[in-house]
């Protein structure tokens, strides 16, 4: 997952390498994302998140669809 | 993962933190057997020969251009997410350092409470979930 200036560098940088584009996301949503999938992972007790759980984690900060989901 | 191999996965996480880096092999103290089995269950990702721990999620154990200051230190995030959860995991306010990747602009970002600050920058996901562990690195 790469940072981008803005969503016009993004195509840029897709158009120039070849890629098909993927999901484009402000950096606000992705610092909710950051939190939500990592706060935990210091935790002495920490357990591994199930597959649902990360699911559930990716479906609280709207990011839906086929793109977002797991294996 | 059992009880073994997550009470080990928790003392490399542990040793990062003490550290302020991604532990060598020798310092994890563990087996190999013991380190394939947590890189196959993806609780960390080895370097394809086995000799270093490439990620330690969001830790990069390699030098990225995501370049974090936390906690007093500076990290390496293997991609922007993995940047901003890296004061997430410690807990604490960071600042992350890093280039757009079209253009080569120096983009700073301050993390506080969780949020980055400027947020109108623009992250993406080349490769849809179903496929982030086909080659992580990549990812």
């Amino acid at each position: 997952m790469n940072l981008f200036r803005s969503e016009e560098h993004t195509a840029h940088w897709l158009r120039t390498n070849g890629y098909e584009p993927g999901a484009t996301m402000p950096l606000r949503q992705l610092g909710e994302l950051a939190v939500a999938w990592w706060a935990d992972r210091l935790d002495p007790g920490w357990r591994p998140h199930t597959r649902e759980q990360n699911q559930a984690l990716l479906e609280a900060v709207g990011l839906t669809g086929p793109f977002w989901k797991l294996p | 993962m059992d009880e073994h191999d997550r009470e080990l996965r928790n003392r490399i996480y542990a040793q990062l933190v003490e550290l302020g880096r991604v532990p060598t092999i020798e310092e994890t103290g563990a087996d190999d057997e013991s380190l394939r089995r947590l890189h196959d269950e993806h609780a960390l990702v080895l370097e394809p020969d086995g000799s270093a721990i490439r990620m330690l999620s969001p830790f990069s154990g390699v030098p990225t251009p995501y370049r974090v200051e936390a906690a007093g230190r500076s990290w390496f995030g293997n991609c922007v997410w993995d940047a901003l959860g890296i004061p997430a995991a410690l807990g604490v306010d960071g600042h992350v350092s890093a280039t757009c990747l079209d253009c080569g602009e120096t983009l700073e970002v301050d993390v506080i409470a969780g949020r980055p600050e400027p947020d109108d920058l623009v992250a993406h996901f080349l490769l849809p979930a179903g496929r982030w562990w086909d080659d992580i690195v990549f990812t």
